[in-house]
């Protein structure tokens, strides 16, 4: 790998206090992630990789160590910063899609931009450009309970994109999908991030949509595992 | 803009909880509203004025206040006697006239309660009706011209008319109750503007004196309440200390004796008689008031914190992609407020219409005063009352929502 | 085909007439107390139901402890709408109460021709002995008994009044004729260690230089009140700082008046009055003539039928000589609830728009709760509950928080209970009327009335949503 990474985690750990036990979700974990690179994390429930996730995209702190996202410091922000960080820096796809019910395709993917200071028309030619990389330029007044499951999670890869963030973080984009569906959604992410050099980390347990990325990453007991028990996504 | 546009959206997500809390907010707002009016305008009748004090001259001790008329001339003038004396800028003189049109049968259908007075002071004396617009006021003005070109004519108010089932141009008989055997034949020659008079009747004061003398004329014997018809006199005078200066002049003067008189302001004098019905303005506006006001903000309290409970998944997706906690607060509160300002303002605009321009007043009877004006404040008391009401109520909710934490997002699954 | 609008109109009509006399009937405040147990009966039937029918309101209890906050901030409405009507209606109860007790229905009352009140009575001394002498009218000593009063409003400066406040009392003063005869025919005693006052009704003061002291007696609640009227120094100096005592003066421009007793009529009208000899104070204020003659019937009977004598009501036996109002001292004071009457209304008014505020908030919370349970209701109606359970159940919920907030309201609504208060009864428009003193009496009637109206909120903020609720389809529902 010659490319710098442009996420950086070193020495992080992350416990929670359940009443008066330590619970370690995280130890002492080292990752990079290079720029432009499709990294899928894989792992059991409870292996840690939601939190690990968590941490990158700046939702969470971690109790120990660093992590560091492009030349910015995620791990030392607060809330607010972290909050203008994640605006303009990170994309989030999430298995329930998480539109807002009440707005429209086009303004749940502008919804990110009326953060930003961009004039009304910027705003709306960038989310346009957004619902055309996605396919669904003809459905940008549509309202989330008129589109089906697969156009509803594309709206939500557009709304991911539209801020031109440094990175994308999806969590199980493809759980809640039929298989031709998810399929289209991991085609489309590809797609995605060979034409625009994004950078793209992605939880799923399902080992068909991991291996639709460079590179795969287990995690076990908070750990990184080079060998992983391959029985144990099976199931997904 | 945009935020507007989205929180007016998530409002007409429940448009039955919107409607719900509107409706609420509107019906509390409404009351809340008469009371205020009823409250601000005694206030106003009961603050003194800084210029053009009006003052009401009456008996010194005893209530109802009876003075002969041949008090009337030098108290019209203000008791002056010396050239450096104030004088008053204007003035009018009231004798109440209590009768019925039909004898034997006193009720509510022929009831007549009527102020004897100069014609022309109604529209330079009279509240309200010196300030009336262009339109009504040639009109109150031709009536008063046909006043005092026959004696016997007579205004009376609109719902007082309809009462009695007469219309303008009958003639009617009007038998007095406080004055014994004193019967006035009248003609109607106009109604009052619709409002404070709607009950109240104008009679000229020299056909009631005309009245009087004639009685002893016939009699051969005075009436008994010959000596005892002027019940007030009102003067105008520019500023408080022109008032001070004629209050000295009447306590002063030799021709007050018996009974002697004294003068006050018009504020004291509608306030006095107000200290009877004190409890009952407190309650009014330090109970039940307050305790609407509190029900709103309890109604619209519960109203957001249902809303905001529901959708606490919704707004950490806004604070995943990048809302800060302090705009979601705003979020909420700002439904809360546009739903609190709106309901709210229509409510008491809405009041201030129909009760004025439709009803004519809020009917309420209170020691002389029979009908209230929803104050010009109404037009903004809505939206106020709804602006508080809904901040109050949803600031609590609001802050709630920075407990929502982002990585509540994420699927349970992994 | 008949009219829509004339059939709705009629069954509207025939609806109203025939719901209006239990309205009447319970909101009279004296039969209002049976709304208590109607209440309890009726939400006891409902729980009686919930229990044979096996409903799951364990289901529902927890879930109004669960959403603890919504419950609380709902109830909220319920307790502060029936505090707020309870404490009105205490008010207007007093009121009500004080006007009751004042008339003796021996007693009759005579005014002036078309008088409805004292204030704007006239009546001729010359004819009032004609009128005492008719058959009926109770004789002592061979002489009838009756009371001549004469009736004023004094307008009383204050001492020193605060800036903003009222600057006079309007002080209701009786200038009597004879007070001993008076005293006979309203009954009242005197506290001991005051006595009526002497047959000059006047004593010489102290100071030699000062015209002699007016004696007056007076209720205690007007002697309440002069006694904070009166100067700083004054109420320094004096032996009972919150009400005049016999000896106390009331000062009256140059004149004094001097209590010589304070009267037993607490509960009346009579207690806000200050009486007078008539021919001392009459004079000293322009008033000779005489408002009111009470005379004294024989019986109750007597007195209706001296009232119809002198009203004109029997045609061929009715009183010729002059014509007269007259009416039982019952009567009278029962028409002078006119005030409370129109408190009534606005209170009703109130309250109902209050109320109307507390559906729309119950409501919403049914509503919410509801939609939060969708799945669960679905669960319960694949169990087999039926629909009408699901609506009892939820309809049930409501009426808890009803019943809560409205017995809280209650329990704060009756700490008004026997607070003193001011106000005005009158028999209609117009400037006249008494100012009075008198207490809230919150009795069973008016909680009865709170009560109802918070659980009538209950059940209709209520009903809405539980119907809504019971309309879903188990699967439906389901899916969610």
């Amino acid at each position: 790998m010659t490319e710098k990474p442009i996420v950086r985690v070193s020495h992080v750990s992350r416990y929670f206090k359940r009443g008066s036990e330590r619970v370690n979700v995280l130890n002492d974990l080292d990752l990079n992630v290079p720029e432009g690179q499709f990294l899928a994390l894989m792992g059991p429930s409870g292996s840690g990789k939601t939190t690990l996730l968590n941490l990158i995209a700046g939702l969470d702190t971690p109790s120990e160590g660093e992590i560091w996202v492009g030349d910015r410091c995620v791990s030392t922000m607060n809330e607010s910063q972290l909050a203008r960080w994640r605006n303009e820096h990170v994309g989030f796809v999430f298995q329930f899609y998480h539109l807002l019910p009440v707005l429209s395709a086009y303004e749940n993917v502008e919804l990110p931009l009326l953060l930003l200071p961009l004039s009304a028309k910027k705003r709306r030619e960038q989310a346009m450009t957004a619902l055309e990389l996605v396919g669904l330029e003809d459905r940008n007044s549509h309202l989330p309970s008129q589109l089906s499951g697969g156009q509803q999670q594309r709206v939500g890869i557009a709304r991911a994109i539209v801020t031109d963030p440094t990175l994308i973080v999806a969590d199980e984009p493809t759980g809640d999908l039929d298989a031709k569906s998810a399929h289209e959604i991991l085609d489309l992410l590809g797609t995605l991030q060979r034409s625009l050099n994004k950078t793209i980390l992605m939880v799923t347990h399902d080992l068909r949509a991991a291996r639709r990325a460079d590179r795969i990453q287990h995690l076990d007991k908070g750990r990184l595992v080079d060998q992983p028990d391959e029985s144990l996504y099976e199931a997904g | 803009m945009k935020f507007l546009m989205l929180i007016f959206k998530n409002l007409r997500r429940n448009m039955v909880r919107s409607l719900l809390t509107s409706a609420g907010i509107m019906v509390l707002v409404f009351v809340i509203t008469l009371i205020w009016s009823i409250l601000g305008f005694l206030d106003m009748a009961t603050s003194e004025k800084a210029a053009n004090f009006k003052g009401i001259v009456t008996e010194k001790w005893s209530i109802p206040s009876q003075l002969p008329f041949s008090y009337a001339a030098t108290l019209e003038d203000g008791a002056a006697r010396e050239e450096s004396d104030v004088k008053p800028m204007d003035s009018m003189t009231w004798q109440f006239f209590i009768g019925s049109v039909d004898k034997t049968n006193i009720g509510f259908s022929t009831f007549i309660f009527a102020f004897c007075m100069e014609p022309k002071k109604l529209l330079t004396m009279m509240d309200e009706l010196d300030s009336l617009q262009p339109g009504p006021r040639a009109t109150l003005d031709t009536a008063i011209k046909a006043m005092e070109g026959n004696r016997q004519g007579i205004i009376v108010g609109q719902k007082r008319l309809a009462a009695i089932e007469k219309k303008v141009g009958d003639k009617i008989k009007v038998f007095g109750i406080n004055y014994r055997d004193i019967e006035l034949e009248c003609e109607i020659v106009g109604t009052f503007p619709p409002g404070r008079y709607d009950n109240n009747t104008c009679i000229n004061r020299d056909y009631l004196n005309a009245s009087l003398d004639a009685f002893k004329a016939a009699k051969g014997r005075p009436h008994p309440l010959a000596e005892k018809t002027l019940n007030l006199v009102w003067v105008k005078v520019p500023t408080k200390d022109a008032f001070s200066k004629m209050s000295n002049q009447i306590d002063s003067s030799p021709m007050f004796a018996a009974p002697p008189v004294k003068i006050e302001t018009a504020s004291s004098g509608v306030s006095n008689f107000l200290a009877a019905y004190k409890d009952l303005l407190m309650i009014l506006r330090y109970l039940l008031a307050p305790a609407i006001i509190i029900t709103l903000t309890v109604v619209i309290s519960n109203a957001i914190s249902i809303s905001v409970r529901e959708r606490r998944k919704e707004m950490a997706v806004l604070k995943v992609i990048g809302f800060q906690p302090n705009q979601i607060i705003l979020l909420v509160l700002g439904e809360a407020i546009l739903l609190g300002v709106v309901a709210g303002a229509i409510s008491s605009i809405g009041t201030y219409y129909f009760v004025n321009r439709v009803i004519g007043g809020i009917p309420f009877q209170i020691a002389f005063f029979s009908s209230f004006p929803v104050l010009d404040g109404a037009l903004w008391w809505g939206a106020a009352i709804g602006f508080i009401t809904s901040f109050a109520g949803s600031i609590l909710p609001a802050l709630s929502t920075r407990s929502i934490k982002v990585v509540d997002v994420f699927s349970k699954v992994a | 085909m008949g009219d829509k609008k004339s059939i709705v109109l009629e069954t509207l009509t025939n609806f109203i007439s025939f719901v209006s006399p239990f309205f009447f009937y319970f909101f009279s405040l004296e039969n209002a107390w049976r709304l208590i147990p109607v209440c309890f009966g009726l939400f006891g039937l409902m729980m009686l139901i919930v229990y044979v029918a096996k409903i799951p309101i364990n289901y529902n209890i927890r879930n109004l402890k669960v959403r603890y906050r919504t419950t609380l901030l709902t109830a909220m409405a319920f307790i502060l709408v029936t505090a707020v009507l309870t404490g009105l209606m205490g008010f207007i109860n007093g009121l009500k109460r004080l006007a009751q007790a004042t008339g003796n229905p021996s007693n009759v009352i005579v005014l002036s021709q078309g008088s409805t009140d004292e204030g704007i009575s006239n009546l001729a001394f010359e004819n009032m002995g004609d009128i005492a002498q008719q058959d009926g009218v109770k004789r002592q000593n061979d002489e009838p008994l009756c009371s001549r009063e004469s009736y004023l409003v004094l307008s009383l400066p204050i001492a020193e009044p605060v800036p903003g406040s009222p600057t006079r009392r309007l002080l209701q003063v009786r200038g009597l004729f004879d007070p001993v005869a008076s005293a006979e025919v309203h009954e009242f005693g005197l506290i001991s260690g005051g006595e009526w006052f002497s047959e000059a009704g006047v004593r010489p003061s102290a100071d030699p230089n000062k015209a002699p002291l007016v004696e007056v007696v007076l209720g205690q609640g007007i002697a309440r009140q002069l006694a904070g009227d009166r100067a700083k120094a004054v109420k320094e100096k004096a032996r009972n700082k919150d009400q005049l005592e016999v000896g106390d003066t009331i000062p009256l421009d140059t004149r004094e008046l001097v209590v010589t007793g304070i009267m037993k009529t607490e509960g009346t009208t009579f207690d806000s009055e200050v009486w007078a000899k008539q021919s001392v104070i009459g004079p000293l204020l322009g008033k000779t003539n005489f408002t009111t003659l009470v005379l004294r019937a024989t019986g109750p009977e007597q007195a209706q039928k001296l009232e119809d004598f002198f009203m004109g009501k029997d045609k061929d036996f009715k009183y010729e000589k002059s014509q007269v109002n007259a009416f039982t001292e019952t009567n009278y004071y029962k028409s002078q609830s006119q005030t409370s009457i129109q408190l009534l209304v606005g209170t009703i008014l109130v309250a109902t728009v209050m109320g109307f505020g507390g559906v729309m908030g119950v409501m919403n919370t049914m509503f919410a709760a509801i939609s939060q349970r969708v799945k669960d209701i679905g669960m319960l109606r694949l169990l087999g509950f039926s629909r009408w359970r699901i609506l009892v159940s939820f309809l049930t919920e409501s009426l808890l928080i009803a019943l809560l907030g409205g017995l809280i309201g209650c329990v704060l609504g009756y700490m008004c209970n026997g607070l003193q208060a001011t106000s005005i009864i009158g028999g209609g428009a117009g400037p006249g009327g008494k100012a009075v003193v008198f207490r809230v009496v919150v009795d069973w009637g008016v909680l009865g009335i709170g009560l109802t109206l918070s659980m009538l909120m209950g059940f209709v903020g209520g009903l809405i949503p539980a119907m809504s609720a019971m309309r879903f389809k188990p699967l439906e529902s389901l899916r969610g």
